[in-house]
């Protein structure tokens, strides 16, 4: 049986937001532009018509994305150009996360096939929220693709959208099943006394002893205790790292890994210079660090502080709140690219015969 | 127990944070309803609702630190320092005022606090700060200049030609993008081609961050980061905040092209000075009692600034003649 929508409709959430936090002034991060933003999501939606994908259904801002792109898509239509049709969600736009929250809702109610998202670290986790909500709720599963257009990226995987929006292409026009085209991913369920307040990382959940979320972006290592995280890429930025550099460990091997961080000599075994940021090279005080076999629960010793959820402070906790994080495995659905492009080579199936001229 | 401190200020500069808030907000409560009553000559566009932003930056800076300020000025000239009596006096008109009463509100300037002066020319303090930055880099004792525009002066060319000038020079300048939505009252969406202002920067060399506008720690966050970079010689930089403005873009503006419900959305989620004091009083170290007897201080010095105000003299035509020129 598939699940695939006839006729095919992907959904794309581009934050027009993403890479435009402190990181640019204390350590050189990148910044993508608006226009180059745009520029990946004409790629993209050539490509999908390209693939036979006739709809898409897109997140609207008030960040110039939207505003951009259909200046951009009248100028190439008027020279012929092929887009599928483009529907915008119908929503008010609040300029904040909640705009991912409601698109990404109401894409799963729509039923698309997939969801491209532009982001970093940060979209992801909000795309993915949501969507783990909705099937919660009883909602099919999306499985989304990443485009690296963030600060940290070590969700989304650098490569060219053309070669991402070809094997979403492959997927939601069904040439690729789900069995070829999808990967699992795990997430940290983060809890606070018990599930009165909910969150996930996709990444990492970063445990510091600042008490506010002030500009969001996690930077100052002075204050961290202790890591959590899904995965562990030596070739990755961010938080992340840390881990990468202790004891890696990979996005669909099983259970993730919690670490330790204190300066206090008494607590500190060794130290680990880490790229916690683009062009950011810290030096952290390891006090310990051990697999987190899925499915149970590690308390926080640190009685107040905030935790950054993919790199942002998110959620301050007091001493009188328990916090505690779960890895859950099988959590989501990626569209699992080079795997995709890899079954599209062996089997032909970019493969046809000469159109006949007449 | 002693409850920890859990922000980057002492107690009492949270304080004093809040009440420079609080001073700006009933500032311009007051000045709405006396223009309201035709007590004020010439024109006014208040600040309320942005007071994070003012005061979130202007925690970093010192009095040889300079500013270019707007329009929308009152806000940047209390947090910068500015008597506020001196203020009253100056929009009323009246001798004693921050430019003995021949300015008003678009002219208030206090150079001994590093305040160049608000400006009715939009745009127009891009290049004036990159003088005085100019100025602080050959001083070189670590002074900075800060520009504030808003989302509309974005667009004109001074603005554009100063963070040239800047990124060149390497000033030590801050260009602060207050981003309220509207350019007077066309929206941003309509009459600006790139909405990201950090991409305007990244034109010229420039990094930029965006904070919320609204949320005092954001903003003095990022605004410490670009500080400390330009005060270190690290050079210009733009930091955007996106804010929300309680009035309209003057008073007396109608504000029909506002979303219906905008306004109340505005004072009943994006009210900086709330979301500060629930912070404060949120995580115990400031009580609501105190934030209330500064409420109430600030009250009675706003009716004290009005009440001298009324009281003082008009310029007199003997007036018209001095302040006009200075030799050096």
């Amino acid at each position: 049986m598939s699940d695939i929508q006839t006729p095919p409709c992907v959904g794309i959430i581009a934050n027009p937001v993403s890479a435009r936090d402190i990181r640019r002034i204390i350590a050189n991060a990148s910044n993508l532009q608006t226009s180059e933003r745009v520029s990946i999501l004409l790629r993209v939606l050539t490509t999908l018509a390209a693939s036979g994908v006739e709809r898409v259904l897109m997140m609207p801002d008030k960040g110039g994305i939207s505003a951009m792109l259909l200046r951009s898509l009248k100028r190439e239509r008027s020279q012929n150009h092929q887009f599928p049709e483009l529907e915008f969600v119908d929503m008010s736009v609040t300029s904040t996360v909640n705009d991912t929250f409601f698109a990404a809702r109401s894409m799963q109610q729509a039923g698309v096939n997939a969801i491209i998202v532009l982001g970093g670290d940060g979209t992801h986790r909000a795309v993915v929220r949501e969507l783990m909500l909705g099937t919660q709720a009883g909602k099919k599963a999306v499985p989304i693709a990443g485009l690296s257009t963030g600060t940290n990226n070590a969700f989304p995987e650098m490569r060219e959208p053309t070669i991402t929006a070809l094997a979403v292409g492959l997927y939601a026009t069904q040439r690729l099943k789900g069995t070829q085209a999808l990967a699992q991913n795990k997430v940290l369920e983060v809890s606070i006394d018990q599930g009165q307040r909910r969150d996930i990382a996709i990444v990492d959940a970063i445990i510091s002893r600042d008490r506010f979320i002030g500009a969001r972006a996690i930077w100052k290592t002075d204050n961290l205790e202790a890591a959590y995280l899904t995965f562990a890429d030596p070739q990755v930025i961010g938080l992340s790292a840390i881990g990468g550099l202790l004891e890696p460990v990979g996005r669909t091997e099983t259970g993730g890994l919690t670490i330790s961080i204190s300066d206090d000599p008494g607590r500190c075994k060794f130290r680990l210079k880490a790229p916690i940021a683009p062009g950011m090279i810290a030096d952290i005080g390891i006090a310990g660090f051990e697999r987190m076999p899925a499915g149970q629960p590690f308390s926080v010793a640190l009685e107040a502080g905030v935790i950054a959820l993919d790199g942002e402070r998110e959620m301050p906790f007091d001493t009188h709140e328990q916090v505690s994080i779960t890895l859950h495995e099988n959590a989501f659905q990626t569209i699992d690219v080079t795997r995709c492009m890899q079954v599209a080579a062996r089997e032909g199936l970019y493969i046809h015969q000469p159109s006949r001229l007449s | 127990m002693q409850v920890q401190n859990p922000f980057p200020l002492s107690r009492d500069e949270l304080l004093t944070v809040y009440r420079q808030m609080r001073t700006i907000r009933e500032f311009e409560e007051r000045l709405h309803i006396d223009f309201g009553r035709g007590d004020i000559p010439g024109f006014v566009h208040l600040y309320a609702g942005e007071e994070a932003t003012a005061a979130g930056i202007m925690h970093h800076l010192n009095d040889g630190d300079r500013i270019a300020s707007t329009h929308r000025g009152h806000g940047h000239c209390i947090a910068k320092g500015v008597d506020v009596v001196g203020m009253m006096k100056e929009i009323y008109g009246k001798k004693g005022g921050s430019c003995n009463g021949k300015g008003g509100s678009m002219h208030i300037a206090d150079l001994s606090r590093g305040m160049m002066g608000a400006n009715g020319i939009l745009g127009a303090g891009g290049p004036l700060i990159c003088g005085a930055a100019l100025a602080a880099k050959y001083r070189n004792k670590g002074e900075v200049g800060i520009c504030f525009f808003g989302d509309g002066a974005s667009n004109q060319g001074t603005i554009l030609e100063s963070m040239n000038l800047a990124g060149v020079w390497n000033l030590p300048v801050i260009f602060v993008v207050e981003n309220n939505g509207y350019a007077e009252s066309t929206s941003r969406d309509y009459g600006t081609a790139v909405d990201s202002y950090v991409d305007r920067a990244a034109g010229f060399g420039l990094p930029g961050v965006t904070v919320d506008g609204t949320d005092f720690f954001a903003v003095h966050e990022a605004a410490g980061a670009v500080i400390k970079r330009a005060r270190e010689g690290g050079g210009p930089s733009l930091l955007e905040c996106k804010m929300v403005r309680y009035f309209g873009h003057f008073e007396g503006d109608a504000q029909t092209y506002r979303a219906p419900g905008e306004l109340d959305d505005i004072r009943a989620n994006h009210n900086c000075l709330k979301i500060l004091g629930d912070q404060l009083t949120a995580a115990g170290i400031i009580s609501q009692s105190e934030l209330t007897k500064i409420d109430e201080e600030v009250m009675v010095l706003i009716e004290h600034s009005v009440k001298e105000a009324k009281a003082a003299p008009f310029p007199t035509l003997a007036d018209l003649t001095t302040d006009v020129y200075i030799n050096y």
